[in-house]
């Protein structure tokens, strides 16, 4: 409706600034400089003769520390969206990209994380050579991999399920392809999207504090990046209680930021995103999104690319070209399949060759075989990398590995077969620390595989560990269920409580776990506990909030009707569970759990060795095998762990989750 | 009439698609159609005939694998500049203001803003719905929806505008406006619509709205007739010419094609309407009930039960099928055997289903001798399923062995665990 008279407020209207404006124009220059400092740090210079990085554990440096942990998550956010929008649009456009970009996806999401960082480390150092931020992108990486996965496999599911009305008059309005990924596509993945991201970020803490120690070739120490996680990593090997709080305040405080500035804001924006034909009852709610769409400033910020915007949009239209239909015409179809078979004769070429290549680079040459026999393992001797002990192998002739490895094949031929020792290097292996094979004629008579490479035996020793692992994961989910559950029940009923509950426990999944690793250290030593056993609880410490609140969101969701025709049925104890709320519930706990075994599995590589000051605890299994392996250098071992585990992972989601996703989908679904 | 222009042509146009198989089968058949300057055409026709591929061949959202579409003698490769299209579920885009989904096919053509504002604004006025820009389509009821789905469609000034039911997913004082406000906008000449192609199951929409009536045939899609319409907008449905228009489509409708080949011996392919057995029971009673006592006029008994073709003919074809009743000249006609079990109890009525199923439908008296066959006396679904993919889609054959269990079910020939997926043969009691 048109005013008649000008009112003050159609006054107000053309002021520059509004009210708003006060609050958010600090605000935007604040974060401007934020982001040049977090910038400078990172691309300092940073030489092989550079003293080694450290941080300090006063505490007034953790407001800088959290800024550059903060530039790293969003650096790593970004990069994730990139990745996003380019690959799963890729493979979700080229029919035959397709087939190897989605398999390719789904491996890559199942390998460890912290895998990455031993990985890419070297490459990154190289690619920025002489600046800091070499290590950064490593670090930046590894948070990368653990968020892109499943925003990736989110974004490209949208566009695969893009409801076909819409795909129709996207069509006969004669949108270009352009115009159709900015106004169909991106739009209805939006929700999808933003959600996996939080998720993903959730999970990126816990990488935050893991991934900012990273150990360099080269180089004794291990290279502390300017972070919080780095801080805390400190604060562990010194033991120092005082500075893990200080530290926990921290990211507390971290944690909260970004969610209100960040993804409440997207939240509440992406709400209209919503593919529902009514409007929604209750809508997310951010006062950051209402400050940014009331003040005048940001509103002019928004406005600045439009001219380019609809440059590219006028540019990109048919204007009067007829429009593509949605299925090519037939005659090209036939083409396409001959074509469709050289591609998946190349596809299968390509694959086996870089299997050859793996499988190379794992066995060396030979694949694991010597003159007709099997090689046995070539065992490191010195399994903790200690450079000291390193030294004194080197002093007694026996030259270890730039990493510090001491090969058993060195030290046989440094002994002649392990016949001739002498005095000292005796001693040297009888050391702890240093694992010699008892029998040293005898493991050097066997013919061992070349250095630094795997043999069979291990191959099969890294399964067994893995279904340690797998057994672990299986469990500590399976308590956490029946932990949570009751309590998640308890909860989705009462709808107020829920309410106040959702975001805590929101909370507590992005909170990162490892922070409160020590505390268990301390008290498995204290109360003398087995280790193999109760380091497994910490695996699911941070993983466990997707049960809760998938729970509660399932406890949440049940109708009405049916909750009251169980009352007037009389349906109470266990017969409710059984008909009622167990089958009602149960897509929402397999997605819990999926998610959950998930972070489980990714988890594994930190928490099977847990340290605390000079106590470290090590429990038998895939993510102690490969988090002993990673020295800096990636290597063959790390390479087998990392293979071993992506399968595993596979092999679990495929026997396990999917049959009962499945059924959930099919029989449980409650619409 | 003959001297107007022809805007669009279909010439030996057919469409095959493909069951996972491999397997062609034949959706549309020869269709011949020509859609001339200054005239409405209605397709009509039951389910499976067809209608909306055709639309979307028409309208070049999906290639024909036979045949040609052209339009103003071109070649038509996808949608072309001057056609548009109204749908069904309005197709809005929900994260889209009222206005922005009206200037979405002005932002195609690579208009400049300004003349977008402009033109959506005047469209979205004509169609009555000024006031609304900002609203999100959520925000508005079905009738407000779909006008805004008519105003997107007629900012791009087509010559050409492809419905595809527009109406059906409203209700019918809602329809019953558009529809007239349609015919409105149409007599106003205001835009250079030439030509509406209008897809639909109602046929007093079609009589009402259309100057000629393509029926088609279904399994696979062919025109069957072609009714035209002499009668001037607007039409009273009381009319006794309208009715007896609306009375001869449901004739040819339920006429047996005599011109078609020889209908071959019913198989274990042959496709099941889609008609629960609740639908058939409540259909067979009230004929039975009715004042002309086992007889009834096809458009009276639609009006009362509320049918449209796309629910109504599957019911009658399936009454027929199992000789339950007999279709003639646009009535219908309970048989002896109809009469005998509406009269029956319902263990009566259970039996006398059993029979005709087993007599007149392979498929059941198939899954009922292999079930009885087997020693363990079940068998799961995927192995009908596999038989019946031979002769349909995946798709079709899951729709086909529902239909087949719906009625075995009732008749008690054999009961289906949900779960497993398997069918079982009744337990015999004791």
């Amino acid at each position: 409706m048109r005013r008649l008279f000008p009112s003050p407020e159609a006054l107000r209207r053309r002021a520059p600034f509004s009210r708003w404006d006060l609050l958010v124009i600090p605000g935007v220059l604040a974060l401007l400089a934020l982001l040049t400092l977090a910038l400078e740090g990172a691309t300092a210079p940073y030489a092989p003769t550079s003293p080694d990085l450290t941080v300090s554990l006063d505490p007034v440096h953790l407001p800088y520390y959290g800024l550059r942990s903060l530039f790293r998550m969003l650096a790593a956010l970004l990069l994730s969206l990139l990745f996003t929008f380019t690959y799963a649009t890729a493979a979700a456009k080229l029919p035959r990209a397709e087939k190897v970009l989605i398999p390719l996806l789904d491996f890559l999401q199942s390998l460890p994380i912290l895998g990455f960082l031993t990985a890419t480390t070297g490459i990154f150092l190289g690619l920025f050579r002489g600046s800091l931020f070499g290590l950064e992108a490593a670090s930046i990486f590894a948070i990368f991999t653990s968020q892109v996965w499943n925003m990736a496999f989110s974004f490209y599911t949208s566009l695969r399920t893009v409801p076909k009305e819409l795909q129709e008059a996207a069509a006969m309005l004669r949108l270009s392809s352009w115009q159709r990924f900015w106004k169909l596509e991106v739009p209805f993945a939006m929700p999808g999207l933003v959600w996996n991201a939080m998720m993903s970020v959730s999970g990126g803490w816990f990488f935050v504090v893991a991934s900012e120690v990273i150990s360099v070739v080269g180089r004794e120490r291990d290279q502390y990046l300017p972070g919080v996680g780095a801080y805390v990593a400190l604060a562990i090997e010194r033991a120092d209680f005082r500075a893990m709080l200080y530290a926990g305040l921290t990211l507390f405080v971290l944690v909260l930021l970004y969610d209100q500035l960040l993804f409440r804001p997207v939240v509440a924006w992406a709400e209209k995103f919503k593919f529902e034909q009514s409007a929604p009852e209750e809508t997310a709610q951010s006062w950051v999104l209402t400050l940014l769409q009331r003040a005048r400033l940001t509103r002019r910020i928004a406005r600045l690319p439009q001219p380019l915007w609809e440059w590219l949009w006028r540019q990109s239209a048919r204007k009067n070209r007829p429009g593509a239909a949605l299925e090519p015409p037939p005659r090209l179809r036939s083409r396409t399949r001959r074509a469709d078979l050289a591609f998946n004769l190349a596809v299968m070429l390509g694959a086996l060759g870089l299997l050859g290549v793996l499988l190379g680079y794992l066995f060396g040459p030979g694949l694991g075989f010597g003159g007709g026999q099997m090689l046995q393992p070539n065992p490191n001797l010195n399994p903790a990398f200690s450079p000291a002990i390193a030294r004194r192998f080197a002093g007694l002739g026996i030259r270890p590995d730039p990493d510090q490895a001491v090969w058993l094949s060195r030290l046989c031929a440094a002994t002649q077969g392990g016949t001739v020792l002498e005095e000292g290097l005796k001693m040297l292996l009888r050391e702890p620390g240093v694992k010699a094979p008892p029998d040293l004629k005898q493991a050097c008579q066997k013919p061992l595989a070349p250095e630094g490479r795997v043999a069979w035996p291990e191959a099969l020793e890294v399964l067994r560990l893995g279904l340690f692992t797998a057994l672990r994961v299986t469990l500590v989910v399976l308590l956490a269920t029946l932990f949570w559950l009751p309590l998640g029940v308890y909860i989705g009923l009462r709808p107020r409580l829920a309410r106040f509950v959702q975001p805590l426990a929101q909370f507590g999944a992005a909170f990162p776990a490892n922070l409160l690793f020590p505390l268990f250290v301390v008290a498995i030593v204290h109360f003398r506990l087995n280790p193999e056993v109760w380091v497994s609880p910490l695996m699911v410490l941070g993983a466990q909030w997707y049960i809760l609140f998938n729970a509660v969101a399932g406890a949440a969701a049940i109708p009405n009707d049916l909750k009251e025709a169980a009352r007037l049925y009389g349906l109470r104890g266990g017969l409710a569970w059984r008909r009622l709320l167990l089958p009602a519930m149960f897509p929402a706990l397999v997605t819990g759990g999926i998610t959950a075994s998930g972070g489980t599995w990714n988890a594994s590589i930190v928490a099977e060795v847990v340290r605390w000051g000079d106590t470290t605890l090590v429990a038998t299994g895939l993510g102690a095998y490969i988090a002993r392996w990673s020295t800096g250098a990636f290597n063959p071992h790390v390479g087998l762990g990392m293979l071993a585990m992506g399968l595993l992972v596979l092999a679990y989601n495929r026997l396990l989750w999917r049959p009962l996703y499945r059924l959930a989908e099919e029989r449980f679904r409650l619409d | 009439m003959t001297t107007a222009q022809t805007l669009l042509e279909a010439k030996e146009l057919s469409k095959t698609f493909t069951t996972p198989e491999g397997k062609p089968f034949t959706v549309l058949d020869g269709i011949n159609l020509t859609l001339r300057e200054g005239e409405i055409v209605a397709l009509l026709g039951r389910s499976g005939s067809g209608k909306s591929t055709l639309l979307r061949c028409l309208s070049g959202l999906i290639r024909p694998s036979a045949g040609e579409v052209r339009y103003r003698g071109q070649e038509v490769p996808g949608p072309m500049p001057g056609m548009a299209m109204v749908f069904q579920s309005f197709a809005l885009f929900p994260w889209l203001s009222v206005q922005q989904n009206v200037e979405l096919g002005l932002e195609a053509m690579g208009i400049p803003a300004p003349e977008r504002r402009q033109r959506a604004l005047e469209a979205l006025e004509l169609i009555g719905l000024d006031g609304f820009e900002k609203a999100f389509p959520k925000e508005l009821s079905g009738g407000m929806r779909q006008r805004v789905g008519f105003a997107r469609a007629l900012v791009t000034r087509p010559e050409v505008l492809f419905m595809d039911e527009p109406f059906s997913a409203l209700d019918v004082l809602t329809a019953e406006t558009l529809r007239e406000e349609l015919l409105e906008i149409w007599h106003a000449q205001r835009m250079p619509l030439k030509a509406i192609l209008l897809v639909t199951h109602n046929i007093e929409e079609a009589v009402l709205l259309a100057h000629r009536i393509l029926v088609l045939s279904s399994n696979p899609g062919r025109i069957r007739a072609e009714v035209p319409v002499p009668l001037d907008h607007p039409r009273d449905r009381e009319d006794p010419a309208f009715q007896g228009l609306v009375e001869q489509v449901y004739r040819i409708l339920t006429a047996k094609p005599a011109l078609e080949p020889p209908q071959e011996p019913i198989g274990i392919g042959y496709r099941l309407p889609k008609a629960p057995i609740e639908g058939l029971v409540s259909l067979l009673e009230r004929v039975a009930e009715g004042p002309d006592f086992g007889r009834e006029d096809l458009p009276r008994l639609a009006e009362e039960m509320r049918l449209e073709v796309d629910d109504l003919f599957p019911l009658l074809d399936a009454a027929e099928l199992l000789g339950l009743a007999v279709l003639q000249e646009g009535d219908i006609r309970l048989s002896a055997e109809g009469l005998r079990f509406i009269q029956a109890n319902p263990e009566g009525r259970r039996q006398i289903l059993a029979e005709r199923l087993l007599l007149h439908v392979p498929l059941l008296a198939h899954i009922h001798r292999v079930l009885h066959t087997r020693p363990s006396g079940q068998a799961p679904e995927e192995r009908f399923l596999r038989e019946l993919e031979d002769y349909m889609s995946a798709e079709d054959a899951e729709g086909v062995l529902a239909i087949a269990t719906d009625w075995g079910r009732y008749a008690g020939l054999f009961e289906y665990d949900y779960n497993r997926g398997v069918l079982m043969r009744e337990p015999v009691p004791g």
